[in-house]
């Protein structure tokens, strides 16, 4: 695409997807700013750096909140969409880069951009969270949490080489070191009470949530919903 | 013979304020001028509005020079220089030419406001290409294009949609030889970029910087509106060079945020060059014999190196951009001082 007033971008020389059109891009960048919460989140960057030395991400991964800030300002619509099918994933919504003195929140301008790829229905945001299968599974429809071994480790680069160590041991390690507090919580975790769970199931349909996971995992969504419905028909 | 009366020289802001706080102390002050008019530099290079509550810069240099000429306590000389200098504090003898005519005048205290000139960038060592590419303008240039509210590319008479200003030309450059800050450029630039985003209302401005030094209430009056309600771009990095790109030019530098190389088209740059003393500076330094600075501006400080207006001769004081780049404020707050110390003299002289 050459270079035109509308599309320029002072912050990148190439353009990293081309495959998909200027249009697409636009729409995603304007819904994030057509967001309520866009302009309390963002004013203006002076190149500070206080959200990068704050961000615990940014120490270990190629992301940093003062790109996302200006990216955004710039309204560089290119690496804006370089953003939301990537860096956003590496964010930990801690929050840290909050005590902006511009008063922006480049997390926040991350989770309103991580809203607006899910309801997209991102590719990419598909992949990424293609690992959180069984883990939204868990989480929805149990009511309770995840165990270590629930991790399929090809899925969670991001643990490390020692995922592979964790999910394939994790078995062996609990029957050689029987804790009784932890005992259980590996298979099953606690139980959550029945009424508990039919009005989280109805939290998840009033929300939105359902929807949500619909975009990204139809078939989760599927599988989810028909049981939750099921549950909540019995009562 | 001992005198009373102080000389100022120079009538720019700094000189009309010293003018008009010695009558208004009960002085006595001839105010020289070189040019036809008084106004200085802001008059002289078609300043649009200041960066000052954004007066308009005709408006508020009138108001101060019919401060001074109203006044029965200042003789104005225009067409005026000084040719020749002697004696000491309180009776210093000035030898003039005004208006083609040689006159003597006996003064008792001299200050000195012959002000700064725009650094001509010329001399730049980036490529810039001032001299060979029309749409290449300064933020003088430009300053005289918003006071007509007419900004085009001089090159086609078109309206520009992409702007650049380039930060620091002729200014914290060791190779040029100015290493000082011109404190007055960044103001400038994002105040005339406001102007630029009301005046074409469809335009992309974008400031490259090293710093931005938005200092006191630059920073919520000037910079942030700049930023935040003007959606001007500030990209962190120095242009290298401006190139010619079709009918267009093509920017090069480093976008620091994003860290990587950049190249993109403009349809006008704007240089924002820093000050450097005037000549008129330059040959009164000689002239008084007064101390200069490696740069050329008169050393300030005086004898106890804490006084801003004093020089390194007792009896001669200096106010404005004639010590070093000054805004309007340090200007006139030196020349309301370099003011009371000349009329403190003279009052010791006479006692």
């Amino acid at each position: 695409m050459p270079t035109t007033l509308e599309n320029w971008n002072p912050g990148k020389a190439e353009n990293r997807h081309p495959e998909v059109a200027y249009e697409v891009k636009e729409r995603l960048f304007l819904e994030t700013k057509n967001d309520p919460r866009y302009h309390e989140f963002l004013y203006g960057c002076y190149e500070c750096g206080i959200c990068v030395s704050a961000c615990p991400t940014a120490r270990f991964y190629d992301y940093s909140p003062k790109v996302i800030a200006q990216a955004m300002a710039r309204e560089d619509v290119e690496r804006i969409y370089d953003i939301i099918s990537e860096d956003i994933w590496n964010c930990a919504q801690c929050f840290s880069c909050v005590r902006c003195p511009r008063q922006n929140n480049p997390g926040g301008l991350v989770t309103i951009l991580r809203e607006v790829a899910v309801k997209s229905g991102l590719q990419e945001t598909k992949d990424v969270l293609q690992g959180y299968s069984r883990v939204i599974y868990k989480v929805m429809l149990k009511g309770n949490q995840v165990s270590p071994d629930m991790l399929q480790p090809d899925l969670f680069a991001d643990w490390g080489p020692w995922v592979q160590n964790f999910s394939a041991n994790m078995p062996i390690w609990k029957k050689a070191i029987p804790v009784d507090s932890i005992r259980g919580v590996t298979d099953a975790a606690w139980k959550v009470d029945r009424k508990t769970l039919l009005e989280l199931y109805t939290i998840w349909f009033e929300t939105g949530s359902m929807e949500i996971i619909k975009e990204v995992d139809e078939g989760l969504y599927d599988l989810l919903s028909d049981i939750m419905q099921e549950e909540l028909e019995e009562g | 013979m001992s005198s009373g009366k102080i000389l100022i020289i120079g009538g720019g802001p700094a000189g009309l304020e010293a003018a008009r706080s010695v009558a208004e102390l009960g002085g006595e002050a001839i105010l020289i001028e070189k040019r036809i008019g008084l106004g200085g530099t802001p008059i002289s290079e078609g300043y649009a509005k200041l960066t000052h509550h954004w007066r308009d810069a005709s408006e508020a240099m009138a108001e101060l020079a019919s401060a001074v000429t109203g006044n029965a306590n200042v003789e104005v000389k225009y067409q005026a220089e000084v040719k020749g200098f002697s004696g000491s504090a309180g009776d210093f003898t000035v030898q003039i030419e005004a208006n083609g005519k040689a006159e003597s005048l006996n003064v008792g205290a001299v200050i000195v406001a012959t002000g700064f000139q725009h650094f001509d960038p010329g001399r730049a060592t980036q490529y810039y290409n001032y001299y060979s590419f029309p749409d290449v303008i300064t933020i003088t240039d430009l300053e005289k294009m918003l006071k007509e509210n007419k900004v085009v590319r001089p090159s086609n008479g078109e309206t520009p949609k992409k702007i650049a200003f380039i930060q620091c030309v002729g200014s914290r450059d060791r190779q040029i030889g100015n290493e000082y800050c011109s404190k007055v450029c960044c103001g400038v630039a994002s105040k005339q970029a406001i102007e630029l985003r009301e005046q074409i209302t469809d335009s992309k401005v974008f400031i490259f910087y090293i710093d931005m030094r938005m200092y006191g209430y630059w920073e919520p009056e000037i910079y942030w509106p700049a930023q935040e309600k003007y959606k001007v771009n500030y990209v962190k990095g120095v242009i290298s060079e401006v190139l010619p790109k079709g009918n267009q030019l093509l920017i090069r530098g480093e976008d620091t945020t994003m860290s990587r190389p950049m190249e993109v088209t403009m349809d006008l740059v704007v240089l924002s060059v820093g000050m450097e003393p005037s000549a008129g500076t330059r040959a009164i330094s000689q002239l008084l014999g007064l101390q200069q600075n490696k740069y050329g501006f008169i050393e300030a400080g005086g004898a106890s190196g804490i006084d801003p207006v004093g020089t390194s001769k007792p009896g001669i004081f200096v106010a404005g951009a004639a010590s070093g780049p000054s805004d309007l404020d340090d200007s006139f707050a030196q020349a309301g001082l370099a003011a009371a110390r000349a009329a403190a003299a003279v009052r010791k002289v006479l006692a």
